[in-house]
């Protein structure tokens, strides 16, 4: 695995920002398509920016539209269409790709919030049909079966803008370099259980409040070490905090799962199948929702955590897990 | 409430149950005013209760609507923009409107304080999503254009202003050049839908973003223009 080349992806203002939660820094125009009359289309700052109106929101896994209007109906800020719920990937076997576009475009049809759908990592023909079919954001995700062991997609190139999954902050710099706009922590899809998600979130915040102490000598050193393009790196210890959104996800299942990584310091979450795979998914999505909004009223976490039902069946994170370990994808 | 022994602080609550609203307030923390503010984030009644403006963020619409109501903080909200300063952005634009096309299956609520009909989701998906140069006279430095961020935003479609209703001054247009060319309302003239930013009474709405550039001075002017005034002569 090597160092990614340093492109000078996202450029921030001087201020002082607050870990999690808090403001995330403009960014200047990077324009990748003109519109008639002087506009610019594709911008890294429309990219990021829908990152920032998705904050402090939950993002469901639906798989048809009749899930989607639920999740719409319950408060979800975006959904994330998909065939099968990382649960039922994980159950089932097999490689799992895009969804088909008809799918998507039904789910497009039912909603008025934001939709994302997933492609395969370095897949960028799956990619390319996601933009042209008009979804909001794109999950180069490993959920699915990795399309490239070596590269991921240089996601610059696209007006669409994309999120990506990260365990550490080495990744989550990798992953801005290439283009994300948006980043989630990995966790361990599918499992209904929220440790995985815990250890990434906390690693990438244990790291930025290392580096945010470092000189810029031990700055570079820090950068190789963890892999990351230095002027990322510079700019997310001056910063406090990565440089653009940073949602968790993976294992979520309940209210209180979704206020523990919100008080961890991320933006927002996603989740899969904690909603659909629990007794009461019109219920839980509500109480999610609520939950992420008042993340630190304890208060209201205990009300809007009575009587929800069954949670999903969740399962241990060891040697056997069913499905195997999807956060070891991406590079 | 007394600070210098004479002003009281003025109080803008920026509205924090979803969305970009820490933006907000880091843009307000940057302005340079001769009255003191302070900045709260709402998410209960009782956090409105004590502001004396409040900025509506961008968002999701139904997302906002939703939680303000299970935060029991939808009715308090309807009641606070009949008398106090609103500034609403994008999501918050559509919230402090009339009436919505594009809305949710089944519709959605609105806070319903100024006289204009916006559709949702103008320009299509986020691919659709721009910058553009606004001049806008009425901003400082006017001669300097400002970035407008639209992020699936809403459209103007119609002003629709009663007798008794305080007028609507339009701040900012957009180029026609860089309207959607599909908007599904023939009724309406298309003048409003260059309407980018507009203020009627009390209350002001942009269908973009100033919360996400550096340049604060759609900030400036809202505290300057809606909120200030206010408190000429209050101590």
């Amino acid at each position: 695995m090597t160092t990614p080349a340093v492109t000078p992806s996202v450029q921030t203002p001087p201020l002082p920002q607050g870990a999690g939660g808090g403001a995330v820094p403009s960014t200047a125009p990077a324009r990748s398509g003109q519109r008639d009359g002087g506009g610019s289309l594709g911008t890294f700052g429309v990219k990021s920016g829908l990152a920032q109106m998705l904050k402090g929101g939950v993002i469901m896994d639906v798989v048809n539209a009749e899930q989607a209007r639920i999740a719409e109906e319950a408060g979800a800020c975006a959904v994330m269409a998909l065939e099968r719920v990382p649960a039922d990937i994980r159950a089932e076997g097999g490689v799992a790709r895009m969804s088909d576009p008809q799918m998507i475009k039904e789910i497009v049809d039912a909603v008025t919030i934001p939709v994302m759908a997933k492609v395969r990592i370095g897949h960028f023909v799956e990619a390319q049909i996601l933009q042209v079919i008009g979804v909001d954001y794109i999950d180069e995700s490993e959920v699915l079966t990795p399309a490239d062991d070596e590269h991921h997609i240089n996601k610059h190139g696209f007006k669409v803008p994309f999120v990506c999954g990260a365990r550490d902050l080495g990744e989550a710099l990798r992953r801005i370099s290439e283009g994300a706009a948006m980043i989630r922590t990995k966790g361990e899809a599918g499992t209904g259980n929220v440790v995985e998600a815990v250890r990434h979130q906390r690693a990438v915040m244990s790291q930025i409040r290392r580096a945010s102490v470092m000189n810029e000598e031990e700055l570079y050193v820090f950068a190789k070490e963890i892999q990351a393009p230095f002027h990322l790196l510079k700019e997310t210890a001056r910063l406090k905090r990565l440089p653009v959104v940073n949602f968790a996800a993976g294992g979520l299942a309940t209210p209180a799962d979704a206020a523990l990584m919100m008080q961890l310091g991320c933006d927002g979450v996603f989740v899969g199948s904690g909603i659909f795979h629990s007794g009461d998914p019109a219920k839980r999505a509500r109480a999610i929702v609520q939950a992420v909004t008042h993340y630190n009223n304890p208060k209201i976490l205990a009300e809007v955590s009575e009587n929800l039902g069954a949670a999903m069946v969740g399962l241990t994170i060891d040697a056997d897990l069913k499905g195997g370990h999807l956060a070891k994808r991406g590079w | 409430m007394a600070r210098d022994g004479h002003e009281r602080v003025i109080i803008i609550g920026i509205l924090a149950l979803q969305g970009a609203f820490a933006e907000h307030q880091t843009a307000l923390q940057r302005l340079s005013l001769n009255r003191t503010i302070d900045t709260i984030f709402v998410r209960t009644a009782e956090d409105l209760d004590r502001c004396d403006a409040l900025i509506i963020p961008g968002g999701e619409s139904t997302t906002i609507a939703l939680l303000a109501r299970l935060s029991g903080v939808l009715e308090p909200l309807k009641l606070f923009v009949k008398t106090k300063p609103v500034w609403g952005t994008c999501a918050g634009a559509i919230l402090l409107s009339q009436a919505v096309e594009g809305a949710k299956k089944g519709g959605q609520e609105l806070l319903g304080a100024m006289s204009i009909t916006i559709a949702r989701n103008g320009w299509g998906s986020q691919v659709e999503s721009f910058e553009a140069d606004l001049q806008v006279p009425g901003l400082r430095d006017p001669v300097v254009p400002f970035t407008g961020i639209f992020i699936r935003a809403p459209v103007i479609l119609a002003l629709t202003p009663t007798p008794s209703d305080h007028s609507i001054i339009v701040v900012a247009h957009l180029s026609p050049d860089l309207l959607p060319s599909a908007l599904s309302s023939p009724d309406h003239s298309a003048e409003p839908r260059t309407y980018v930013a507009v203020r009627q009474g009390l209350h002001f709405l942009t269908t973009f973003h100033p919360e996400l550039t550096n340049d604060d001075r759609f900030h400036d002017y809202f505290v300057r223009e809606c909120v200030l005034p206010l408190f000429v002569g209050v101590s």
